[in-house]
């Protein structure tokens, strides 16, 4: 659902865009004879923005980082944001994986160790704690 | 004296108290030496015996989905990893947006083009788009002729500068002249091509002189029989 509606607005945008393009073509050397040429594509430019309007109730569940914004600005690719979000996420995903299996490794050669020096104790503490 | 004071004091001692060193204000059930205790504060402060461990607390419940795992194949973002990770991403919009026209790299706050100002100051909204009346369209009845210059830099498309860019990079690393340059071209590269004309001119004086030369031998008697010297002498 999000994606066709995303689609949509994507090609009403480029429909906009062409048209506001050849309104540009026609302004930019006008000839007396292109002025009905040139009503009827700010008929469409109207139209254009209606169908637009229209689509707005589709697109309120997508939602865009504002940090996006800013590379779009800054004349960037906007690739580049998503692509460093995903290797941010991913070194983060290594660093954490990376703890919790020196945490269970600890947690473990703890256990052996106590297991050594307290044998009665950590029976007890097993018999406590089932799952260990 | 001394030695009834000293009684006194160990009659009193924890060592000599009939429950031993424990405290008489809590009963305690088990007799093996270990103890573990809850202690509750707050309006009723209560301890209550629990088992035979000091500070043993319950292991926090262990959630299904942990960084352990792999977040990335978790959420089916795979696909676009790959994308990303592998290839070196263009750094332009325009490349994002081939098909735009117009200068769209150019920072947005320089001509009041950027997104930020949308959210800032957002634009009237909220009204009826309705098409635009005779009237209204009178008001867009133009002039016969060409803009000003200065309006006329939306034409230039992105996809031409890159074309340009791509070929200037490839001038440089195989050091060819270029025949499509553009008027817009810099200073240096212009003197390069004056420097490989230059090069080029004195090739030619070279070339020029070797044939000059070998005119000079043909013509030369030692040469019309195509003799060395030491053979014409023998």
């Amino acid at each position: 659902m999000a994606s066709s509606s995303l689609e949509n607005l994507e090609t009403q945008l480029e429909l906009f865009i062409e048209n506001v393009r050849q309104i540009h073509i026609i302004v930019s050397d006008f000839q007396p004879q292109s002025q009905s040429v040139l009503n009827q594509k700010l008929q469409t430019l109207v139209h254009g923005l209606q169908e637009v309007d229209k689509l707005k109730s589709q697109v309120q569940e997508v939602h865009v980082p504002l940090e996006v914004f800013d590379y779009i600005d800054q004349g960037r690719n906007p690739q580049l944001y998503t692509k460093d979000c995903i290797e941010k996420a991913l070194a983060k995903n290594e660093q954490v994986k990376g703890k919790i299996d020196a945490y269970r490794k600890f947690k473990a050669n703890m256990l052996v160790e106590l297991s050594r020096t307290f044998p009665n104790e950590l029976s007890k503490y097993r018999a406590l704690r089932a799952d260990e | 004296m001394m030695g009834d004071q000293f009684r006194k004091v160990e009659q009193y001692s924890p060592k000599s108290s009939p429950r031993g060193a424990r405290s008489p204000v809590v009963s305690r059930q088990d007799s093996s030496g270990t103890l573990k205790t809850t202690i509750l504060l707050g309006k009723n402060p209560s301890i209550v015996p629990s088992g035979p461990f000091y500070l043993m607390k319950e292991p926090p419940g262990e959630s299904d989905l942990t960084g352990a795992t792999n977040l990335m194949t978790y959420y089916g973002l795979e696909h676009s990893y790959s994308k990303f990770s592998g290839k070196k991403l263009k750094e332009q919009l325009s490349s994002f947006l081939p098909t735009l026209p117009g200068v769209i790299d150019a920072p947005g706050q320089q001509d009041n083009s950027s997104l930020r100002s949308v959210i800032e100051k957002p634009p009237v909204g909220g009204k009826e788009l309705l098409p635009l009346s005779n009237i209204q369209l009178d008001g867009f009845r133009l002039h016969p002729g060409p803009l000003p210059e200065q309006y006329r830099y939306a034409n230039a498309t992105p996809i031409k500068k890159h074309k340009n860019k791509h070929k200037k990079h490839k001038h440089k690393e195989s050091g060819l002249p270029s025949q499509e340059t553009a008027i817009s071209d810099t200073s240096s590269e212009t003197h390069e091509k004056k420097h490989k004309k230059q090069k080029r001119h004195d090739e030619e004086k070279r070339k020029r002189k070797k044939e000059k030369k070998r005119k000079k031998q043909k013509h030369s008697p030692e040469h019309s029989s195509g003799m060395t010297p030491g053979q014409h002498s023998m």
